[in-house]
């Protein structure tokens, strides 16, 4: 059987199952969901309100409208919590019962990222739907299927990447005894520079530059930008181009690195 | 030293070498600061030059005290681990390589380590070994009909793991090892914190399974038990090194040349009668009963002799206990032979 067959067989077998186990935790499930939707509804109020108030932005109502609309479902789409969950399961030696099995070692945390959004989904799509049909008069909504064509090509992009370097960051547990400083840091960081918090539209100028080629931009900002901003058709193509180039580097990157680790592993505990 | 078996080989070691290196770190605060600037870092040989071969269809004992390098073989010989040095081959690969075709044949049982998801039946996870292994579904349905039927677990496929006691989950464990009817199975302490009925089934389910598929076992425990039901073959390690190779009763005859004599007479019997008996040790006479140790080539000797000390009720000449002599074994960190 071919290998990419057996291993989607796999991630597929592995995700009914992530699914069962987690509708176990009907509790942090609903948590969870809330943690999704709260921050951005509470962006959206904070900002419309400074500029109800008069505040001075670089963007108008419904660009801020759109972006903290969309910003939960984008944010959801293409996270990954399992730096923490892999970097144990090295520290641990808890990946042996992986790597005894013939089948890709990263199955297990694609599955595990599927059925959280698959789950998340049944929640996430009416709240937004709700806050969508709210604001549905001052937002941008693009009229052509080609946007939202390529909203979802670059929420993929974005998902592959940040999951990408969650696995080089978790990677670094096969030589450090505790990589969750780094994890925390990672968290930290993008959550400002991708645009979770803040959109990098409202970045000061001097910033410019390296706001909109750093890499987290890509990971959410930049999806969403797609659907709520004015991007010209090259500035579309250039973006995708970059988060394109950022996931083909950072896995080549974490591929070296991983591949290094695994013959630094020393499959601790019996 | 002869290798017991004449079988092909599936497991070929020569010189296997395995070397970790770890930091130290002093206890307490002012330890804890120093290792933040300056760290002291040691190598340690876990595995020196071991060279082993296993037939196919044999089970063998991998014994030795904690920390002697055991598990780090089985775990070289599984793939988890790069051996440092040396050659290793199992059923033609190169373990480290970790190739699917190498995978697929194998099996390693960690029991402390668990291969099923927790939350989920257990059938969930062997359903997951279907697709991993790529099996049949006839093939599937025969093995996990098979298995169930050895291991008397029927009734738990259907059951969350978690609600398992720890020794139907050992029972649900090699099920989900075996389902894919590996060539070799690694056992790293198979029967670890079971109670001795569960312990009896496991070892006869192992001893079926090897007998029924000529599944080739090694298997480590410091249950001797474990060993004497199953392996005909013990490997001794120690220190990383490979101490001993060979079968059960070789390795009571190297380790303890000496038989356990008890007799038991119709009447009390004298220390001095036993004066002058050639061959003999650690005697003890306690009434009737006269418990000595006799050099082995000499058992027939002795036992003539003792018959001749009045009339007997009981004769009893046994081994000494293989714990025992484990136990003698480890504190002695004896050589009991040269390494090949």
């Amino acid at each position: 059987m071919n290998a990419l067959v057996r291993n989607l067989r796999v991630v597929r077998r592995m995700t009914a199952a992530d699914i069962a186990q987690q509708s176990v935790y009907r509790g942090a499930w609903i948590i969870f969901m809330l943690a999704n939707i709260c921050m951005p509804i509470i962006s959206l109020l904070i900002w419309r309100t400074a500029l109800a108030s008069g505040a001075q932005l670089p963007v108008d109502e419904r660009y801020i409208t759109t972006y903290f609309v969309l910003l939960g479902v984008v944010t959801m789409a293409t996270s990954s919590w399992m730096a923490g969950f892999l970097a144990q399961d090295i520290r641990l030696g808890k990946l042996s019962s992986w790597m005894i099995r013939p089948a890709s070692l990263l199955a297990g945390f694609v599955a595990n990222n599927l059925s959280e959004k698959f789950l998340k989904l049944f929640a996430l799509v009416p709240m937004i739907g709700i806050v969508w049909w709210i604001f549905r008069d001052s937002m941008n909504i693009p009229a052509g299927p080609g946007r939202w064509a390529l909203f979802a090509i670059s929420i993929l992009l974005g998902a592959m990447l940040v999951f990408t370097i969650d696995i080089l960051i978790a990677s670094l547990a096969f030589w450090m005894d505790d990589v969750s400083a780094l994890v925390q840091a990672r968290v930290i960081i993008a959550s400002v520079l991708s645009g979770s918090v803040v959109p990098l539209a409202l970045m000061p100028e001097w910033s410019r530059g390296f706001v909109d080629h750093q890499p987290f931009r890509y990971t959410v900002s930049f999806p969403v930008e797609i659907v709520a901003g004015q991007l010209t058709g090259p500035e579309l193509l250039a973006g995708l181009g970059f988060q394109l180039g950022y996931v083909v580097v950072f896995a080549a990157i974490t591929r070296l690195v991983w591949s290094a680790g695994i013959r630094a592993y020393s499959a601790v505990g019996a | 030293m002869t290798p017991v078996h004449d079988l092909p080989p599936v497991i070929a070691a020569h010189d296997l070498t395995k070397t970790y290196t770890f930091h130290q770190q002093r206890a307490g605060l002012g330890g804890a600061l120093k290792s933040l600037v300056k760290r002291k870092y040691e190598t340690r040989l876990a595995v020196d030059r071991v060279t082993f071969s296993i037939g196919r269809g044999e089970v063998v004992g991998l014994l030795g005290p904690n920390g002697a390098g055991k598990t780090t073989t089985l775990k070289m010989l599984s793939g988890l681990l790069y051996t440092t040095s040396g050659d290793l081959q199992v059923l033609d690969h190169t373990p480290s390589d970790r190739k699917h075709d190498y995978l697929r044949r194998i099996a390693l049982v960690m029991g402390q380590k668990t291969m099923l998801w927790w939350d989920v039946p257990a059938m969930e996870s062997l359903l997951l070994h279907k697709d991993m292994y790529g099996l049949s579904t006839a093939e599937f349905d025969r093995n996990v009909a098979e298995l169930a039927e050895l291991l008397e677990v029927e009734h738990l496929l259907n059951v969350q793991v978690r609600k398992t006691s720890l020794g139907e989950r050992m029972k649900l464990e090699l099920m989900a090892a075996l389902v894919h009817g590996p060539e070799i199975l690694f056992l790293d302490e198979p029967t670890i914190g079971l109670d001795v009925v569960a312990k009896a089934r496991v070892r006869s389910f192992l001893a079926d399974v090897n007998k029924l598929r000529g599944t080739t076992i090694l298997i480590t425990s410091h249950d001797m038990d474990d060993i004497e039901a199953l392996c005909s073959r013990v490997m001794i390690i120690d220190h990383g090194r490979l101490q001993f190779d060979g079968g059960l009763d070789d390795l009571v005859r190297t380790a303890q040349p000496r038989k356990l004599v008890r007799a038991t007479y119709a009447s009390p019997v004298e220390a001095d009668q036993l004066n002058g008996l050639d061959g003999v040790s650690a005697v003890e006479v306690s009434g009737p009963t006269v418990k000595l140790e006799a050099d082995r080539e000499r058992a027939g000797f002795v036992m003539e002799q003792l018959t001749r000390l009045g009339p007997l009720v009981d004769l009893d000449v046994a081994d000494a206990d293989i714990e025992d002599i484990m136990r003698d074994l480890f504190l002695r960190r004896s050589t009991l032979g040269d390494a090949p």
